[in-house]
């Protein structure tokens, strides 16, 4: 397992297999690849799970349920398709017609799907520790990146605080007998908490601690670029102005992009931490790539991805050569196979 | 002037691109139903989820300068961690249907201290007990963007509030209560549609001829009547009990304190803080 300061891979590569996961789960509605993606993307979180941790949401178990609630909501609302299996009466509201197996098996792939994406962020979760995570937060958002790290700091304190104030009203004769006894204990936390926060405050305006204003230029570029990315998305997709639409987007997301850019440079950031790219790196990236490149190219076995259970139900077509480049997305494990020695990333001070 | 004009055009902006995008499974069949934008139609839900995402970093690039400060940035950082602590309470125990603590101090802290604090207590909230639970899902992004709204429309209750009573008053922590329990329901309602683009798939795939306005509304309300509408009354009735009952104290006490966060030392041209 992954000693929980030190990812075995550099963040950056872990964002980008996850876009590659969502890819696929998006693009397919085909069940047999959904099911063996969810099944890759279960065994990744399964082994990038810190020992000791809990796994916040089964992946799998997730999955099942989804597949049975979905299934069973697609079929008494959706009545559609060839193959019917009984009658609701038509009078019944919202629900009366009749009830397909095509609309239950489509109801159930999007169950699935939506299982696989579940599994895709459990895993991504497992692999990186907190402070990776915040390391992924983009510079210009300095000050957000320090209220989180504040706030995870003050968790386990404030936890440490809520216990102190029960004892003490316990020893007043308070007794929880409904949730409204619960305000002697939250309102010392809170006044606490605010003590605690003038004395924080202090200590990081001692440090010298200021966070820059955006200049009202660089906002009013973002609105501007955000105002040209949305008319760009509506001439696209409402009126069918398809290039001078795509042109508009482009020229949004570059001027949100500079923004970002340039407003993270007046943020210097140093680190204490420095994350290498490594080999690993290079096999989980090809691995995805690989895994991305079968879903994207024109090639003979990229039709089999797009299956729709509609108008009659037949069964899912299959390519053994899709699949394993599917399987690409099981790469990460990869690093199981390095020698025991935490050569990826060393502690040095420094900066990026 | 300036100043608050841009706020408040972006706040607008990226409003009106929220509810566009989140309605987008409402609209975008009847499109193409009508045939003009069809030819595109299929990448509408990756262009919406991006212009979804670029709102939600123009907002928060906003909003931040609600946190410039090493008061405000220290205050906002221990709320959030006292918040994320309700939230655990809330996964961690068996509470009826979306009833969940996080949005009091959500909704009074937008409404006292300014929308862009109500919006960051809302979205960091949301951060926060994602990165301790191991929460992180592709809910998220939404969850953070639903919350930051709950608490940067709070402000919206200071004018009915004014007009029907003072600071302190009974009406009040009433209307902050009805506001909760109004919100309830949005936060139910929004945070319904964020798996649509993947539950649905793309257009071609699940684009049924001859399917109207009227038949997918029919169709969400089916949805929302036997998946959501209890879950739902039990958030908004939990939401307007906890600010009836405790609304009141907690503005006291948060009132008293912000007075001594507004204590802040910044250039002439700059304007209040809180």
């Amino acid at each position: 397992m992954n000693p929980a300061s030190s990812p075995a891979l550099h963040p950056i590569s872990w964002v980008a297999w996850l876009a590659v996961a969502i890819s696929a789960i998006t693009i397919t509605r085909n069940p047999l690849y959904l099911l063996l993606i969810l099944l890759a993307l279960a065994l990744v979180a399964e082994i990038e799970r810190p020992a000791g941790r809990t796994r916040p949401i089964d992946p799998i178990l997730f999955a099942a349920f989804a597949v049975t609630i979905s299934g069973l909501f697609n079929a008494v609302s959706v009545h559609y398709g060839d193959t019917v299996m009984l009658r609701l009466p038509a009078s019944w509201p919202l629900l009366g017609g009749p009830i397909t197996l095509e609309a239950l098996a489509y109801g159930m792939t999007n169950g699935l799907a939506l299982g696989a994406l579940i599994a895709a962020f459990a895993a991504f979760g497992s692999a990186l520790p907190v402070g990776a995570l915040l390391r992924l937060v983009p510079r210009a958002f300095y000050p957000l990146a320090v209220v989180v790290a504040i706030a995870v700091t003050y968790v386990p304190l404030t936890i440490r605080q809520a216990r102190q104030v029960r004892e003490a009203q316990q020893l007043r004769g308070h007794q929880m007998r409904s949730w409204r006894d619960g305000l002697p204990l939250l309102l010392p936390l809170l006044i606490g908490g605010l003590e605690r926060a003038l004395q924080l405050a202090e200590a990081l305006a001692a440090r010298g601690f200021a966070a820059a204003r955006p200049p009202e230029r660089l906002r009013l570029l973002l609105a501007g670029g955000l105002a040209s990315a949305f008319a760009g998305v509506l001439l696209r997709v409402a009126w069918g102005q398809d290039l001078v639409g795509a042109a508009l987007i482009l020229l949004g997301a570059a001027m949100t992009l500079a923004v970002l850019y340039v407003a993270g440079r007046r943020t210097p950031r140093t680190h204490y931490r420095i994350y290498r790219w490594g080999r690993y790196d290079a096999l989980a990236l090809g691995g995805a790539g690989l895994a991305l490149a079968a879903l994207l190219l024109p090639w003979p076995a990229r039709q089999s991805l797009f299956y729709v259970t509609y108008p009659t139900l037949r069964a899912p077509p299959f390519d053994p050569l899709l699949a394993t480049a599917l399987l690409g997305l099981l790469a990460p494990l990869l690093v199981r196979l390095r020698p025991r020695v935490n050569a990826k990333s060393k502690i040095t001070k420094g900066s990026q | 002037m300036r100043d608050r004009l841009l706020s408040g055009v972006t706040i607008m902006l990226t409003t009106l691109i929220g509810v566009v995008a989140f309605l987008y499974p409402f609209w975008l069949p009847t499109l193409a139903a009508s045939g003009t934008g069809v030819a595109h139609a299929e990448d509408a839900p990756v262009l919406l989820t991006m212009i979804v995402g670029m709102s939600f970093v123009t907002l928060l690039l906003e909003a931040q300068r609600a946190a410039e400060h090493a008061l405000l940035v220290a205050l906002l950082g221990v709320l959030v961690a006292m918040n994320a602590i309700l939230r655990l309470i809330d996964v961690a125990l068996p509470l009826p249907g979306g009833f969940s603590p996080i949005f009091v101090l959500i909704i009074l802290t937008g409404y006292l201290f300014g929308g862009s604090f109500g919006f960051l207590m809302g979205a960091m909230t949301l951060v926060v007990s994602a990165l301790i639970t191991g929460g992180i899902g592709p809910w998220m992004p939404y969850q953070m963007l639903t919350a930051g709204w709950v608490g940067l429309s709070a402000p919206l209750c200071r004018w009915p509030i004014r007009a029907l009573g003072d600071q302190g008053s009974r009406a009040e922590t009433l209307l902050l209560a009805a506001f909760g329990a109004l919100w309830g329901f949005g936060y139910g309602a929004i945070m319904n549609l964020w798996f649509w683009p993947f539950a649905s798939g793309p257009l071609d795939q699940h684009y049924q001829a001859g399917i109207g306005l009227g038949a997918i509304i029919q169709r969400y309300l089916a949805f929302y009547l036997t998946t959501s509408l209890i879950w739902d009354v039990a958030g908004s009735l939990g939401n307007a009990l906890l600010l009836a009952a405790f609304g009141g104290p907690i503005l006291r006490a948060l009132r008293r304190f912000a007075r001594r966060f507004a204590f802040v030392i910044r250039p002439e041209s700059a304007g209040e803080p809180l």
